[in-house]
């Protein structure tokens, strides 16, 4: 494959504008809503108005089918302000992508311009109380009654739970394990849906988590996304295609805490001259820019093979290997290089008013969600053994 | 309405002052990491032109004279909203000044399809000068009003929102005419929507050297010799306001101040 970083004359014009809307109508008030653990609206008010929720849908549902390279560089630069307004952005593809991977016509003409738009925001309801990275165990419940099916059970830890128009959901039709699943469509509103807790959260915390908890809530027959059983499938599909947003959102994380680490180590001063000087603050600004620097190559080149292998709506393979190195490497990358930004502003680098003590609680979800970075390693380790795909 | 917009590729002035530096030898500055930006004023004069054409109708045309980066302002400003976008490039035009440019941007404005208003920034956000508008004007000997923030009404004699010592003065412009532009809450540029960018990369832009424009490479020498050019170093001094009581060091501080000329 090629190795070309560069940027095109429209992506690079792209990621101006958005850096611009990034400095005026986000870095300023991140803190406060971090403070406050508010879900920032202003935020989804500029995507809106940017048309930036449009990146990732097709041009014939009202987007701009732009590349998945595009994707990853608008969610990398709002990272590097605020990792909560770039995962925004992926959480809205995210619920949309089990729609994309395997929407009839009709759910896609139904759901996909007001997701482009941002008229509607959608979340993905995968995760539950006793099933998180085992996928295949989930116990959620649809049963068939006429005219569709009755859900009832738990899903946790839900970005965007609480706020979404649209949530893509995954319950059980059939017996156990992976070929029991289905995937399912749930409207805000819909009776027998209900929001229960908000988490509160060590990082990300201006973004909605919550939990949602389904009471025989009846799903129409036309909601359900491709065939019953075909669930899991679908999952992984969805999961395919939405990590390189997440490794980016990480990439993002690591450039601004370095950027601040950066700036600070030649401001401060100490024994009489800037801590730049001091060859130990200079090994770790090397080593946080190597991370960085290797993690950006992984991540652009997951995207750039999503891009190439996503078209149609199946499994990855190749794509797949790299876009689990990427989430697993640029958000090691983001953990280890906040926590030496942190280091690098010493006493200020513990205190709220600087940006990094953020980047530091907001690093660690990185490692986490989409797939724990434990999950990540099966996943890339399989890719090279001879062995069934496993989660 | 056919607004024109002439509008300049500039250093982004908004770098860490650590980081600005200029070449003694060549008097410029130094690129250094700074990206290219549209002078900050001229951001203000597309955003009049797109509100007057949202409004009245019309086409917005931007043109700019500019080194090989130049199409990427010219992208965002049709991204922005212009329809039309002119690059005028030439190798002769290196070293030109604001006379040579104000030369040019008229032969191109004439040349254009009779324009109705020709904006501009109030100045440049490098040099700062504010000379091309009024040259330009005076080269095609149209009416100039400087210092407008807004436009009202559709045709001609169209009215121009004048910055005034404590308010704003209304001027009634009969058309073909130009003005400078300033920044004021009303004109606040807006930021290009992902689907123009990606719409405005599709859009030509027409190139025309200084043969096009019908002028020879000695019209444009630069007339004004810059003899120097330094960055200024800044000096702090501190002084301790000694005093008993706090209407003491006040008034010691007032007394200094009045020293300094400072109040
Ligand atoms: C802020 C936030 C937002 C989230 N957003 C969403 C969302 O929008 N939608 C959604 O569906 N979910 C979401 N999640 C859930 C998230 O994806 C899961 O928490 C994550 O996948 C891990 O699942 P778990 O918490 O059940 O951990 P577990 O699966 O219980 O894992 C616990 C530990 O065991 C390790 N482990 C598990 N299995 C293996 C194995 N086979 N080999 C080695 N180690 C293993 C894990 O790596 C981890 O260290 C979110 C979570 C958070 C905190």
């Amino acid at each position: 494959m090629q190795v070309d970083l560069k940027l095109d004359e429209e992506q690079r014009q792209i990621v101006a504008m958005v850096r611009e809307l990034a400095q005026e109508r986000i870095a300023p008030f991140a803190a406060e809503w971090d403070e406050r653990e508010e879900f920032p609206w202003p935020v989804v008010e500029a995507y809106r108005e940017a048309g930036l929720f449009a990146l990732a849908f097709p041009e014939t549902y009202g987007g701009v089918g732009a590349s998945a390279v595009t994707q990853v560089l608008v969610v990398e630069e709002l990272a590097k302000v605020d990792a909560t307004a770039a995962i925004i952005l992926a959480v809205q593809w995210l619920g949309a992508l089990p729609i994309l991977v395997a929407g009839s016509e009709a759910q896609k003409a139904r759901y996909l311009p007001k997701l482009a738009s941002g008229e509607w925001l959608a979340a993905m309801a995968l995760t539950e109380p006793e099933a998180g990275s085992d996928v295949a165990g989930l116990q959620a419940r649809a049963v068939r009654v006429d005219g569709g099916y009755r859900l009832t059970g738990q899903k946790k830890f839900i970005s965007h739970g609480a706020i979404a128009d649209v949530l893509t959901t995954f319950a059980r039709t059939g017996g156990p394990g992976a070929k029991g699943l289905s995937a399912f469509i749930v409207e805000k509103g819909a009776p027998g849906v209900r929001v229960g807790r908000i988490e509160r959260k060590l990082g990300l915390r201006a973004s909605n988590t919550a939990e949602i908890l389904f009471d025989d809530c009846f799903v129409p027959e036309r909601h359900r996304i491709g065939e019953e059983g075909e669930g899991f499938s679908i999952a992984m599909r969805t999961l395919d295609r939405s990590r390189p947003a997440v490794a980016a959102q990480a990439l993002g994380i690591a450039e601004g805490a370095f950027a601040a680490a950066l700036q600070y180590a030649q401001e401060r001063r100490a024994f009489g001259q800037e801590i730049a000087r001091f060859q130990a603050i200079q090994f770790m600004l090397a080593d946080m820019a190597m991370g960085i620097e290797a993690a950006r190559g992984l991540v652009y080149r997951a995207a750039h093979l999503v891009e190439e292998e996503g078209r149609g709506g199946g499994r990855l393979t190749t794509a797949n290997r790299y876009s689990a190195m990427a989430k697993c490497f640029a958000s090691d990358v983001a953990m280890q290089v906040t926590i030496d930004a942190v280091q690098i502003l010493g006493g200020y680098g513990y205190i709220r008013d600087f940006p990094v003590e953020r980047f530091m609680r907001d690093a660690k979800i990185t490692q986490i969600y989409e797939g724990t970075n434990q999950i990540q390693r099966i996943i890339i380790a399989r890719s090279y053994l001879d062995l069934a795909p496993g989660p | 309405m056919h607004v024109v917009v002439c509008i300049k590729q500039i250093l982004d002035p908004e770098i860490p002052p650590r980081e600005f530096q200029v070449d003694p030898q060549t008097k410029r500055a130094v690129r250094g990491r700074a990206s290219l930006v549209i002078s900050p004023f001229d951001l203000n004069a597309l955003e009049v032109a797109v509100q007057l054409k949202e409004r009245a109708g019309g086409r917005v045309t931007v043109v700019s004279l500019g080194g090989e980066e130049t199409p990427e302002a010219l992208r965002r400003a049709l991204a922005m909203g212009a329809d039309e976008a002119v690059w005028i490039r030439d190798g002769a035009l290196e070293a030109t000044d604001a006379s040579g440019t104000a030369r040019c941007l008229a032969a191109a404005i004439a040349k254009l399809d009779e324009p109705d208003l020709v904006l501009f920034g109030r100045q440049a956000g490098d040099w700062d000068q504010g000379l091309v508008g009024p040259m330009v004007a005076e080269a095609l000997g149209w009416p100039l009003v400087t210092n407008v923030f807004q436009t009202r009404g559709e045709n001609s004699p169209l009215e121009l929102l004048q910055q005034a010592e404590g308010g704003y003065r209304v001027v009634a412009a009969t058309l073909p005419a130009a003005a400078t532009i300033t920044n004021h809450e009303a004109n606040v540029a807006r930021l290009p929507k992902v689907r123009e960018i990606m719409l405005a990369n599709r859009k030509p832009i027409t190139q025309w050297s200084l043969g096009d424009l019908g002028l020879a490479a000695d019209e444009v020498a630069p007339r004004v010799v810059v003899e120097a050019l330094a960055v200024p170093v800044p000096e702090g001094h501190c002084t301790f306001i000694e005093g008993e009581t706090a209407q003491e060091k006040a008034q010691n501080l007032a007394r200094a101040l009045r020293e300094l000329k400072v109040i």
